[in-house]
């Protein structure tokens, strides 16, 4: 189980993440839902270890995760929000390069790699330079290097960003199949649609802080809205979006 | 006088300003932002901030001009008229090899960017703008900073060569003949080099050219450095018109200019008015080549840019089987390697360094190949291998220091599963095999002139010692993947590293005497290696046991310039706001 315990994170002084509690389980997948700047990717970047925690704990199965940073990282996936890869690199260098990083054998790697990447139908281009890949190939080469030593703990950033319908669907999929075989998953997604369908609960984030933290089912019933996007709206969304439309196109007709 | 002088500065600047202002505006905007980006954004770190690599370089510049000012203002008065004609002839002479260096190295750190690329032709292309607005504006920046680069080099030298040369009287004409040739050798030289350009581009598909156009870059800059340090400097009229230097000047295009100076300002012999014609048939053919080619190339290629497909095939096979011990130093290997052979930046700025130790080797190649026997080493050939295994190996460690993609370095911290003494020794591996080895075996080849063998073997131990001591010196607080960890410009500031290797030349010269002295009596020689490998094998130690707590360092902060007080401590707060339906575990 993924715990984290009152965790913040201070840039200059300001709270990017305040005092952020929740847990997720193996075999369940936890939404972390917040509007642009809320937080979400910093909380994703501390459990990685890719930027220190201010303040709190953060705990692994009941470890606190900086103990064994180098364990942890080998048990964890991690597909960031950016997609940013070595551009002057072929996918398959790429993801070669990441299976020797993480030690992975010669032959098991190669044959995960082409598996990997026949299933995200980039085998034909995996060859090319990643500078000249779309922004959905690159998003499968993120997802394919973070899955590649079957993690337990997988920390998706907005992992649908720019795919495709069907690859969309196919990813949406891997995530319950994931989830499904034990791993711990923490999904953070602008999609609500997507979250509501595949997310056994939620997170949402708000400044920096959580302000619900539970199933779905619950929010709803709780806060008597039909949909999550109704929840995130009450919780998250400060401005009158529809007030803030019709000031856009009144400007650009004036 | 001063409202005068004041009233003048002012009617000059509302002048200029009302030139720029008639200029249309796109011309203007294109022409401002093709001047912040002339440098090969590429080719230099990606966050450089132009406008101050763009006054350094005329510091510099401006720098060389005063002290060769200085050296003729100063020197005792001397009534010999042939030593006195030597000496002009020797300051003309290396100033146009300087300015046709000066525009070399411009044209090599300005590749392709007066030529239309990818993202110009998908951002301008959908604006109301004509290929030749965008192609005016580009030769008009180039012209700019090729303007600055003239005036800086030129303009204290200028001034005292035509003050000795003409007096008072004829200063003026002597002045604008000089200047003219320092013109007329830039646009020959940048020219030259943009038509051969575009003439590939025009000839070669697009993705052909790309690859060529990269391997054309670093061979220009080894022959741009080559010739700047082989070409000799005539100082005697009689050389001229010898039959051996008639091969010479051919193809030797500064001294087409030099001749061209002295007939501009009436004291060319006739024997040589055939270099003048040459200078000017070139320039001729250099800026109507270059202006056929561009206006070509903004004509036909604009189009085929866009065309061409967005996703390149690659080759492939070779990554899957290529294997340098373990999986960690395999992932590094092929990373670095791949890094030096794909990243226009760091290609040209190893080439920087190459492009020195090329210039060692043909110099000495030159030498020996006027030499007929085969003779004992010399104190000039062991300074020569020692100066070029500092220039690969520091050379090799500045490239590494270069970022290739800071915000892809996160795989390498999620990935860090090894701990940071491996990584370093991979890095040490990675000095030794592509820069220290490559020198060895070219002093090796190099060595084979010279006798008797066992001074031979002997130097090569001593520059083996050399080369690891050097590599391990460069390892000291380099606690680094290559290419992966942020760059602080200014850091490694281009001063320091110039005095650096001039620091490292003076004390090459006493280490090559004490070793040619060493390399006859065995004792002595054998004290001086067994030193040599107690100082590689001590910073070897050293090195590693410092490793051992070290952490691989991904980012460098700068230092803090604000000082804080710290009287404000941001603690937790103990309030809690509950949220939402908390689930109860």
């Amino acid at each position: 189980m993924l715990e984290l315990r009152r965790v913040s994170k201070h840039f200059s002084g300001i709270a990017a993440v305040d005092q952020v509690s929740f847990s997720a389980r193996p075999g369940e997948i936890t939404g972390y839902l917040g509007p642009n700047g809320s937080g979400k990717s910093t909380t994703m970047k501390m459990i990685t270890g890719l930027i220190e925690v201010t303040f709190g704990e953060i705990l692994f199965e009941g470890r606190e995760i900086h103990e064994d940073l180098i364990g942890d990282k080998r048990r964890m996936g991690y597909v960031p929000e950016e997609p940013n890869l070595y551009n002057h690199l072929s996918g398959a260098e790429y993801l070669t390069m990441v299976a020797q990083l993480r030690n992975l054998p010669w032959r098991a790697s190669a044959e995960r790699i082409d598996g990997l990447l026949r299933l995200f139908s980039l085998y034909d281009d995996r060859h090319a330079g990643i500078s000249g890949y779309s922004k959905g190939m690159r998003q499968k080469i993120l997802i394919a290097a973070a899955l590649l030593h079957n993690p337990q703990l997988v920390l998706l950033d907005e992992p649908f960003s720019g795919l495709d319908v069907g690859s969309a669907l196919m990813l949406r999929s891997l995530i319950q199949e994931l989830a499904n075989r034990g791993k711990v998953v923490l999904f953070s997604s602008h999609e609500l649609d997507t979250v509501e369908r595949i997310c056994s609960r939620v997170v949402i984030l708000h400044r920096g802080k959580v302000v619900a933290d539970d199933t779905i089912e619950r929010l709803r019933t709780l806060m008597e809205l039909p949909t999550l996007e109704g929840i995130f709206s009450q919780l998250a969304v400060e401005q009158d979006t529809d007030a803030m439309a019709r000031q856009i196109a009144d400007l650009i007709h004036a | 006088m001063r409202w005068l002088a004041r009233s003048r500065t002012s009617s000059m600047h509302n002048l200029i300003c009302k030139f720029v202002d008639r200029l249309p505006l796109q011309f203007r905007v294109l022409y401002r932002q093709f001047l912040l980006r002339i440098v090969d954004l590429e080719a230099l770190s990606i966050e450089a901030d132009i406008p101050r690599f763009l006054g350094q370089f005329a510091g510099v510049l401006m720098m060389f001009s005063m002290i060769n000012a200085l050296g003729l203002l100063i020197h005792p008065p001397i009534d010999n008229i042939a030593y006195l004609v030597g000496m002009f002839w020797t300051v003309e002479q290396r100033m146009i090899f300087t300015m046709m260096l000066v525009v070399g190295l411009f044209a090599v750190i300005s590749w392709d960017s007066i030529f239309p690329d990818r993202r110009d032709v998908m951002v301008l292309g959908p604006l109301p703008l004509t290929p030749h607005t965008i192609l005016i504006a580009k030769m008009a920046a180039s012209g700019a900073v090729m303007g600055l680069a003239v005036l800086a080099l030129n303009f204290a030298v200028s001034c005292a060569l035509s003050l000795l040369l003409g007096g008072f009287s004829r200063f003026l004409m002597i002045l604008a003949a000089y200047l003219f040739t320092m013109i007329a050798a830039s646009l020959f030289l940048y020219g030259s080099v943009l038509t051969v350009q575009g003439l590939m581009a025009l000839l070669l598909p697009r993705r052909v050219f790309l690859r060529v156009s990269a391997l054309l870059q670093i061979a220009a800059y080894g022959l741009f450095i080559s010739v700047y340090f082989l070409e000799p400097t005539i100082t005697s009229p009689s050389v001229f018109v010898l039959p051996a230097s008639q091969r010479m000047l051919d193809w030797s295009p500064p001294y087409w200019f030099f001749a061209l100076f002295n007939q501009l300002i009436g004291s060319l012999p006739p024997a040589l008015s055939w270099l003048a014609q040459r200078a000017w048939m070139g320039l001729g053919i250099a800026v109507a080549g270059a202006s056929i080619s561009l206006l070509l190339c903004y004509l036909r290629t604009m189009r085929r840019i866009v065309e061409e497909p967005d996703l390149v095939p690659g080759a492939g096979g070779f990554h899957g089987a290529a294997r340098f011990g373990g999986r960690l130093q395999n992932a590094i290997m092929l990373f670095s390697a791949r890094s030096l052979t794909r990243s226009r930046q760091h290609r040209v700025a190893y080439a920087f360094a190459l492009a020195l130790v090329l210039a060692i080797v043909l110099s000495w190649i030159r030498d020996e190949l006027s030499s007929t026997s085969l003779r004992p080493i010399t104190v000039s050939f062991l300074i020569s291998t020692f100066m070029m295994m500092g220039l690969a190996v520091f050379g090799l460690r500045s490239v590494f220091s270069l970022p290739i993609s800071l915000t892809a370095n996160w795989v390498w911290r999620i990935t860090q599963l090894a701990p940071p003494e491996k990584y370093i020794a991979q890095t040490r591996r990675l000095l030794l095999l592509f820069a220290a080895t490559p020198v060895w075996l070219v002093s090796a080849c190099l060595a084979l002139d010279f006798r008797p063998w066992s001074q031979i073997a002997g130097h090569l131990a001593v520059l083996a010692f050399f080369g690891w001591i050097f590599t391990e010196l460069s390892l000291i607080d380099f606690y680094k993947v290559p290419f992966t960890c942020s760059y602080l410009p200014g850091k490694s500031n281009f001063q320091f590293v110039f005095w650096g290797f001039a620091v490292l030349f003076v004390l090459a010269v006493p280490c090559a005497e004490v070793e040619l002295r060493a390399l006859q009596h065995s004792y002595q020689y054998a004290c001086i290696a067994a030193s040599l490998g107690g100082v590689a094998v001590g910073l070897w130690a050293f090195n590693r046991q410092r490793a051992r707590s070290a952490l691989l360092s991904f980012e460098e902060l700068p230092e803090e310039v604000i000082t804080t007080l710290k009287l404000i401590q941001v603690r937790p707060s103990t309030v809690e706001d509950e949220p939402v339906g908390r689930l109860s575990t």
